[in-house]
């Protein structure tokens, strides 16, 4: 039993699962405190699971190879020559997956051609982009005033985070730290940037906003505890593949770990730092606009009321403002970022 | 000239991935020579220099560093601070001069200092008066004090390599450990770089072990010379004896030697 003996297992019996569950519940059209009965659902999945796994390890071992098999076999075992793939069973294995994830999701998502051909709610849309593009400019000063304030929330947001994000980044850096109490923390660290950037932004306002109430604020910190995690994950993967020989240059000069990190890695990774800081200031005002929609603050909150009350030109104008904003610090940071090169 | 500086003792080194670079080498390094260090690439010269003044740990052995009355056991140093205090005496240069390229040259020269000044003041830029004017005696020495302000980078690789000279000796070393100085260099500038460490060697009285390809440079430069093969220490003594006996034994049989004027 070796490890792609198990990837070829979980691929395949996940396979025959799917299918068969699948095909299961399109014939015997299950009602839905049915579907809901989690405990029964999950030993018939198991169990058909258990059945594919079963089905793969008999096909491969009678030299009919799998999808599993073709995928992860290692290169060793390949054999020379290529059979079509109308010829092979692992290539309508393929095709049947493919087919049931598509037919599925249709009719998860209730994908309708009627619905979208409909000429009502054709009609809707045209009215709505009549009154979108027909803005109200008496909000304008409203509008820009709170996009300000969404700007300076991201600005705010990415400043607070730098220092935090640039001693967090070294170490978190694998190069930095070597020895096994550091790797311990590096870890430590790694895991828990991915936990805090893995929940969104938006999450942490809603946290944030029964914390702090809700407001610009709130935004705020939560767009600094997202900056932080990404900040420090990508400037480590920067001072991780720093040049060896300034390093080395000052260690000989019997420099201590702090000054190392000062005078030989700092120099090289500041330029891209940088770069990466202004990326996120970018990316934190679009995302402080969204904020926003949670009672963040800012523009998007604004957005929020106009929308609730169906006031479509008032929305145009807010639109209007947000995409501006967002074209023209698009440009400003690609141009600072390409002079930094 | 008799009194030992170093003396190296059964000195092994294997690394994590089994290679065993260094197998036993034992040799004494007297004070006031330019030892010269020659053998194949991959034969252990880069591991022995760096054990020296412990970039690498050595896995087994003994070095011991002679500073008049008192002697350390370079193996056995454990506590940062100790190695910190051993790299103020070894100072070393490197074959991509490893110098900081965005800072200027004196700043590059200011790191030998970087032992003896509190982090805190190093890490804002305090250097003394006296430091500058140290640093800035060592760039006249090798002869670059009027780039002093220009940015590392900005240098030619022989010009580099001396301000990495002046770095080192800006430490104020007794032993300058030098690993392939020249062999990023032209024949040209290679010989102005050796030029410059014999005149350290020469005037300052500093000892220097010296890791060198071209034999010619050896015979040219070195007061002894030591051969390395597969990690083992298969010659001593004076660079005139090499013929082309030794040199197939320590190169292997059926090279011939190259020559740059």
């Amino acid at each position: 039993m070796n490890v792609y003996t198990i990837k070829r297992s979980v691929l395949d019996g996940f396979t025959f699962s799917f299918l068969v569950i699948s095909t299961l519940i399109a014939t015997v059209q299950p009602s839905d405190e049915q579907v809901l009965n989690m405990k029964f659902n999950a030993i018939i999945f198991f169990a058909l699971y258990i059945l594919g796994i079963a089905i793969s390890v008999v096909l491969n071992s009678n030299g009919i190879a799998t999808l599993g098999e073709t995928l992860f076999q290692p290169p060793y075992k390949k054999s020379p020559e290529t059979k079509s793939w109308y010829k092979t069973f692992s290539g309508w294995q393929l095709l049947a997956i493919i087919l049931g994830l598509v037919i599925v999701g249709l009719v998860k998502t209730k994908f309708s051609i009627y619905e979208l051909l409909n000429k009502d709610g054709f009609e809707g849309v045209i009215r709505l982009f009549k009154k979108l593009l027909s803005p109200n400019m008496d909000i304008l000063p409203q509008a820009i005033l709170d996009m300000i304030e969404t700007i300076f929330m991201a600005f705010i947001a990415t400043a607070l985070a730098v220092p935090f994000a640039f001693i967090l980044s070294f170490f978190s850096a694998k190069n930095i730290m070597s020895g096994r109490i550091p790797f311990m923390i590096y870890l430590a660290l790694r895991t828990l940037f991915n936990v805090t950037r893995s929940i969104e932004a938006i999450l942490w306002a809603i946290i944030f906003s029964v914390w702090v109430g809700i407001g610009p604020f709130a935004g705020m910190l939560a767009l600094m505890i997202h900056s932080i995690a990404s900040l420090a994950k990508q400037y480590s993967e920067m001072a991780e593949v720093v040049n060896d020989g300034p390093i080395e240059g000052v260690q000989s000069c019997g420099a201590g770990k702090l000054q190392i990190i000062w005078f030989a890695i700092v120099p090289q990774v500041i330029l891209p730092y940088i770069a990466i800081t202004i990326y996120r200031w970018d990316i934190n005002i679009r995302m402080a606009t969204i904020i926003g929609l949670v009672g963040g603050g800012g523009i998007g909150t604004l957005l929020i009321q106009y929308q609730g009350q169906a006031m479509w030109p008032e929305v145009g104008t807010i639109i209007l403002v947000i995409a501006v904003v967002v074209w023209l610090m698009d440009q400003a940071s690609a141009y600072i970022r390409e002079t930094l090169k | 000239m008799s009194v030992p500086i170093l003396s190296i003792k059964n000195l092994k080194k294997t690394y994590p991935n089994g290679v065993q670079a260094l197998k036993g080498i034992s040799f004494d390094v007297k004070k006031g020579e330019f030892l010269v260090v020659v053998g194949l690439s991959g034969s252990g010269k880069s591991t022995l220099l760096r054990c020296v003044n412990r970039l690498i740990d050595p896995t087994f052995g003994e070095i011991l560093l002679n500073q008049g009355q008192t002697k350390t056991d370079i193996v056995s140093l454990k506590i940062p601070s100790h190695i910190r205090l051993l790299r103020q005496n070894v100072g070393m240069i490197f074959q991509h001069f490893n110098l900081i390229p965005r800072h200027t040259v004196l700043s590059n020269v200011l790191m030998g200092k970087l032992s003896r000044i509190s982090t805190f003041k190093s890490i804002f830029g305090l250097f003394s008066q006296d430091d500058i004017t140290d640093a800035m005696k060592y760039l006249n020495l090798v002869g670059i004090a009027d780039k002093a302000h220009m940015r590392a980078d900005q240098l030619s690789g022989g010009q580099q390599q001396r301000v990495a000279i002046a770095r080192a000796l800006a430490q104020n070393p007794q032993l300058l450990l030098a690993d392939e100085p020249v062999a990023s260099l032209d024949p040209a500038t290679c010989h102005i770089v050796m030029d410059y460490l014999r005149k350290v060697n020469q005037e300052l009285g500093i000892t220097i072990i010296c890791n060198l390809h071209f034999l010619s440079l050896v015979r040219q430069y070195a007061t002894r010379v030591i051969a390395l093969r597969d990690g083992e220490l298969v010659y001593e003594g004076d660079p005139k004896n090499i013929d082309e006996a030794w040199f197939e034994k320590i190169y292997g049989v059926g090279t011939k030697e190259v020559y740059i004027k």
